[in-house]
């Protein structure tokens, strides 16, 4: 399958910004199914200073700076690229590792893979494993299930106890506070999600992506489209990072779209850095547009 | 050598022989330590016979009088450490009179070692922020990193041009009972001490010459200059002529003084987070001449808080943009971003396997016996050793401090598990190993106590290089625990003994507090207002303190003052200093008891506008700029704030018997200070500014005089009482009785302090010195047509001045009873000397606001 993203930023100041410093993960990585064809960035005002690179995690990252005073900053990002289907129901089926035997793999680490996925069970900056976060989980993940059926289990847990409600919640809504209010959006979700699996031993990480927009002819337009999206994903042994939508209630296939990965959100921010001067209101709107192509 | 009986023997604890030597008596035999001085059988051991033996033989007077030299010097040198941000009470640098003296056959060892330690260092920090093999085969456990608050994966793939990356690296050494010596920690984000351990060496190599000739002892000096020689090629993919400036975090961080010193020693421009700027790049110093490219940056601000824009974004610190101008490998940063990892007490557990894996290698130095809380069976010997050992937080904080378990009660112990139970992860124990003994002098009683080694090593062409000497620190606490930050220990300095006599030349090098470059060139701007503002606040105090010293003899002469008289002259003490409302608003019981007030406005530090609120001003500006100031300035600075002390007790119970006397002591230092300056100072640009600074504020203090004491017309003899003392306190009303005999008409003493091109109090003499100092400040905007704008007010104010005519000035409008023409003259002057300070400041001075970082509200919340 193969999309086209738009991804449009635009910050609006009070007052005129003279200079910038920002890092961008705007760019989609290549994963093992998604390969990325050609991507083009435009930046206005134009910066004086750019450059891609890779972070820590693999994903791409672009950095600039602005020297000219500026009331507006847009970031236009267009990617192209090809998903190639999974076949999920294989992965459901085959792999029979269940949560008692990574529990015990991890703590007796044999392979690199295995201690290397251990960055992804401890805190991070804005999930703190806790006890109420593994009471949430625990049954969930009792020692004899297959780890993929649990995690499938919690997926559909977390999409019928949790209300989609971008009202309740901010960017620094504590995971705590989402769960016992029972609503938020896809961050929240991935976020709260990720605290509880890592609460219960199991390795998560988190994914920022897009949704495909135009849903197929006769499905549903999936939630979270025309938007950036968020989701997790956790550590199988033999298979690998394995992801789950709990917005949504699927196993993300050839519609969803990776951005980026990392321990969370703070990560992956899209676009970070400093502003001199000016700035006093700012005021942040985005636009993504998904396209499939022929 | 010296005789080996007698005074050099130092008893035993138990010795109650009356004949044992007074200077050795508290000289203990250590019970379960080594002994640096002296073998078992209390004789001195042979490399420290000399020494030891130069001591005795001072005597006790001439031992307290080389400890008072030792003090002197450091306090002349501004030698601080953990300056509270009170400029008022530094806290001198501690130095102990008796160097620590290593043999070279002991030194090879612990060279041999470093050298290897900082090779494995550098070849960890390279895995760590790249492919992690360490990681990946279990040679460490992976959490220990990834839980680690001082992994910065934002460091990652970050490489240094040349061989290695980490470029500098301290270790702390002790040295064990049997002997051996031992590592208990690394430095390796912002080593710091080497720059203590050069001043130690320049001081004790002063107070005992010869002593440290004779005893051959291996030179340091050499190690900064091949330190900056290894800085300096590190840039050559893109410059042979690099800038190398000092990172520093300010002039109240505890080490400033070994920051300015080093700074200063290498000839390096020490600046601030605010004075760089990231721009097309790369990184810049924001200086007078525009922006100057900067090519390595020597950091003492700690990883996280160097980029705002990528790190942490509430630093007041950093450079914003500073880690991607490193990663796109346009500067070089010593160390490099995420070194402090490095420092982690962890790694000594895991350190000789890392050894072996990295480079096959065993550690020829063995770090002292460490074990991580994180790893189950260590958490159990911890729990159940945790009287015998040190435990320590994984990642050095400021504000997270070691427990020692030796200090605890049963309680605490317990309470000290407990915690540590909570996050395993996040604790480390050690092994308590309280150092070698070496003799300090205490209240010229020798002493004996637990001694540490810091050891320097930099980066070189066929691996590391070691300092032949370092920063030893003796424990002066009761309970004999090493103190491992520089506060509330002693330092001594650390003589390497050489096998071979050291040649001469090399010699002078140690010697020489060396400026051999000039640092002038191309100041950061901060510097300079900082200088500018000195000069004002300097300028500001003086003529206070002269008004309020005529104000105190007047008031206390023998004829008594007409109540007139009395109250325009408290009414322009308040005017003077801006204390306002003060005097101009009092009532006539004020008039009569003005003392409270006037004590107020010497010694309310509070107070803006205040005799001592702007010494203290200046002091700070000093503080600024310490690494700016000559040693014979320190010297006078440090006699102003004995003087303040001075005050304050003199003040403390109500005004002084002869307050006039109070003040005499302030305005000379004062005047050697500005005369210091005069004499002794480059003409650079930062004279040039300072001068600015005091020739606008005089100018603007002359006028707010003129026009507070003459604007109002009083009957005589009033009148000539009030234009007495406004020439004395100017110091003109000898010149004044001179000239004009005893006509003492206002539009006389108008001349002299208005006109007079000779008198350098004059107002005129202020404004043409200015217009000669503007013309030599860079001009670096786009030249325009005619004069800029300060020039034109400069000339302006010049003009006005020499065309006034006096008599018109000096004429009383009989409806008012005022000398309206003088109050305009003067008012219009006012204005035009604060508009032209503003526009130098605005011209020269930095004035960017700090960063703020890109709002994230509402990212994503309409999903």
């Amino acid at each position: 399958m193969r999309y086209r993203v738009r991804h449009i930023t635009t910050y609006t100041y009070g007052a005129p910004v003279s200079l910038c410093y920002n890092m961008a993960h705007l760019l989609p990585r290549d994963t093992h199914n998604q390969r990325c064809l050609n991507q083009r960035v435009q930046i206005n005002p134009p910066p004086v200073y750019r450059n891609e690179g890779e972070d820590y995690f693999g994903n791409q990252t672009f950095y600039f700076s602005i020297q000219e005073a500026h009331k507006k900053l847009v970031i236009d990002v267009l990617s192209d690229f090809e998903i190639f289907p999974i076949d999920l129901t294989m992965w459901q089926q085959n792999n029979t590792t269940t949560c008692g035997q990574l529990r015990a793999n991890l703590k007796m680490p044999m392979t690199p893979q295995m201690r290397m996925a251990k960055e992804f069970l401890m805190d991070s900056s804005q999930i703190r494993r806790s006890e109420e976060l593994k009471a949430y989980a625990q049954s969930t993940f009792s020692d004899d299930k297959p780890l993929i059926k649990a995690a499938l289990e919690f997926t559909h847990k977390i999409f019928t106890e949790f209300k989609f409600d971008p009202s309740t919640t901010t960017v620094a809504t504590p995971l705590e506070q989402v769960l016992k209010q029972r609503s938020g959006v896809c961050q929240d979700f991935a976020h709260l999600a990720i605290g509880c699996l890592r609460s219960v031993g199991i390795p998560a990480r988190y994914i920022s992506g897009y949704l495909e927009t135009l849903p197929p002819p006769g499905q549903e337009k999936l939630v979270g489209a025309d938007a950036s999206h968020a989701w997790f994903s956790i550590f199988v042994p033999e298979l690998g990072w394995v992801e789950f939508d709990p917005t949504n209630d699927v196993m993300p296939n050839d519609q969803h779209i990776v951005t980026a990965w990392g321990r969370d959100y703070a990560d992956v921010t899209p676009l970070q850095g400093v502003i001199f001067e000016g700035g006093g209101s700012q005021q942040l709107a985005v636009s993504v547009d998904v396209k499939r192509l022929l | 050598m010296q005789s080996q009986t007698g005074l050099l023997t130092a008893p035993t604890v138990d010795a109650s022989s009356t004949t044992k030597a007074p200077t050795f008596s508290s000289y203990g035999q250590p019970t379960n330590a080594y002994d640096e001085a002296f073998k078992e059988d209390r004789q001195p051991r042979p490399h420290w016979q000399d020494v030891l033996a130069s001591v005795e033989k001072l005597g006790p007077e001439g031992r307290i009088a080389s400890e008072r030299r030792v003090q002197r010097i450091l306090r002349e040198d501004g030698a601080t450490y953990n300056l509270s941000s009170d400029p008022l009470s530094p806290s001198v640098w501690e130095l102990d009179l008796i160097p620590n003296i290593i043999t070279s056959t002991d030194w090879s060892v612990i060279e041999t070692g470093l050298k290897q330690r900082s090779a494995l260092f550098d070849l960890i920090y390279k895995d760590l922020y790249g492919p992690q093999e360490l990681l990946k085969n279990g040679t460490i456990p992976a959490e220990i990193i990834f839980g680690h608050p001082d992994f910065l994966r934002q460091c990652h793939n970050l490489t240094t041009p040349g061989q290695h990356d980490l470029l500098m690296h301290a270790v702390d050494l002790v040295r064990d009972k049997n002997g051996l010596f031992q590592v208990i920690g690394d430095r390796t984000q912002v080593p710091n001490g080497a720059g203590y351990a050069l001043e130690n060496r320049a001081v004790i190599s002063r107070v005992f010459p010869i002593l440290f000739r004779n005893n051959q002892v291996q030179r340091i000096s050499s190690f900064f200059h091949a330190f900056k020689g290894m800085l300096s090629k590190l840039t050559s993919a893109w410059t042979d002529t690099p800038r190398i400036v000092v990172l520093t975090p300010g002039a109240y961080s505890s080490s400033y003084f070994e920051q300015a010193y080093q700074a200063n020693y290498m000839g390096f421009p020490l600046v601030q987070g605010s004075d760089l700027t990231v721009r097309n790049g790369a990184v810049w110093m924001k200086s007078l001449n525009g922006l100057a490219r900067v090519d390595v940056i020597l950091r003492r601000v700690e990883d996280a808080r160097c980029d705002q824009a990528e790190l942490r974004a509430d630093s007041m610190l950093g450079v914003p943009g500073l880690l991607e101008v490193a990663r796109a490998g346009n500067v070089v940063i010593a160390n490099p971003l995420g070194s402090g990892l490095l420092e982690s007490p962890v790694l000594l557990k895991y350190l000789p396997a890392i050894s072996q894996f990295l480079t096959g290698q065993q550690l020829a130095l063995p770090s002292v016996p460490t074990w991580w809380a994180g790893d189950p069976m260590d958490l159990e010997y911890i729990t159940n050793h945790i009287n015998q050992l040190i435990i320590k937080p994984i990642a050095r904080r400021a504000d997270k401090k070691s427990i020692y378990g030796h200090t605890l009660d049963e309680k605490q112990c317990q309470e000290t598990i407990e915690k540590i139970k909570k996050t395993p992860h996040l604790y480390v124990a050690q092994s308590y190993i309280p150092g070698a003994m070496s003799p300090i002098f205490d209240n010229g009683q020798l002493q004996a106590a637990p001694t540490m080694l810091r050891g320097f090593t930099m980066s070189d062409q066929d691996g590391y290089s070691v300092m032949p000497g370092g920063l030893s620190r003796v424990s002066q606490c009761d309970d004999d625990m090493i103190v491992s930050n520089l506060s509330k220990s002693k330092s001594k300095d650390t003589w390497v003994l050489s096998t071979q006599p050291l040649s001469n030349k090399v010699a002078s090098n140690d010697q020489a507090i060396l400026h051999d470059e000039a640092v002038q060139t191309n100041l950061p701007s901060r510097v300079v207002e900082n200088l500018f503002w000195m000069g004002r606040y300097a300028e500001r105090a003086e003529i206070s303190m002269r008004l309020l010293r005529t104000l105190f003899k007047q008031m206390n002469g023998i004829d008594p003052l007409p109540i007139e008289s009395r109250r325009l002259l408290l009414e322009m003490a308040s005017r003077q200093t801006g204390c306002l409302p003060g005097f101009t608003k009092a009532d006539d019981e004020m008039i009569t008891n003005p003392d409270k007030e006037l004590i107020s406005i010497i010694i309310d530090n509070k107070r803006p506008g205040s005799v001592k609120a702007n010494l203290h001003a200046m002091l700070n500006c000093g503080e600024q700029v310490k690494e700016m100031l000559s040693a014979d300035t320190r010297i006078i600075i440090n006699e102003l704030r004995d003087h303040i002390h001075e005050l304050d007790r003199a003040y403390t119970n109500g005004l002084p018997s002869a307050p006039e006397e109070s003040l005499d002591s302030l305005v000379t230092s004062l005047l050697a200070l500005s005369g210091l300056n005069h004499e002794s100072m480059l003409r650079g640009l930062d004279w040039t500014f300072q001068e600015i600074g005091r020739r606008t504020e005089r100018a603007i203090q002359t006028a707010t005089l003129l026009r507070a004491a003459l604007t109002k017309s009083l009957p005589e003899p009033e009148q000539q009482q009030i234009l007495e003392s406004v020439l004395l306190s100017v110091e003109a009303l000898i010149s004044f009785r001179r000239r004009y005999r005893n006509r003492s008409r206002v539009a006389y003493g108008l001349d002299l302090l208005m006109i007079d091109g000779t008198n350098p109090r004059s107002l005129i003499y202020q404004v043409d010195q200015l217009r000669k100092y503007i013309q030599e400040l860079p001009r670096n905007d786009v030249p325009a047509a005619g004069l800029s704008p300060e020039n034109r007010l400069v000339i302006k104010s010049l003009t006005d001045i020499q065309l006034a005519d006096l008599e018109v000035i000096a004429a009383v409008d009989r409806t008012t009873n005022t000398r309206t023409e003088l109050e305009s003259l003067m008012t219009q002057l006012l204005e035009q000397l604060e508009q032209f300070t503003v526009l130098i400041s605005d011209k020269y001075f930095d004035h960017t606001e700090g960063p703020q970082p890109l709002s994230m509200a509402n990212w994503e919340t309409s999903l």
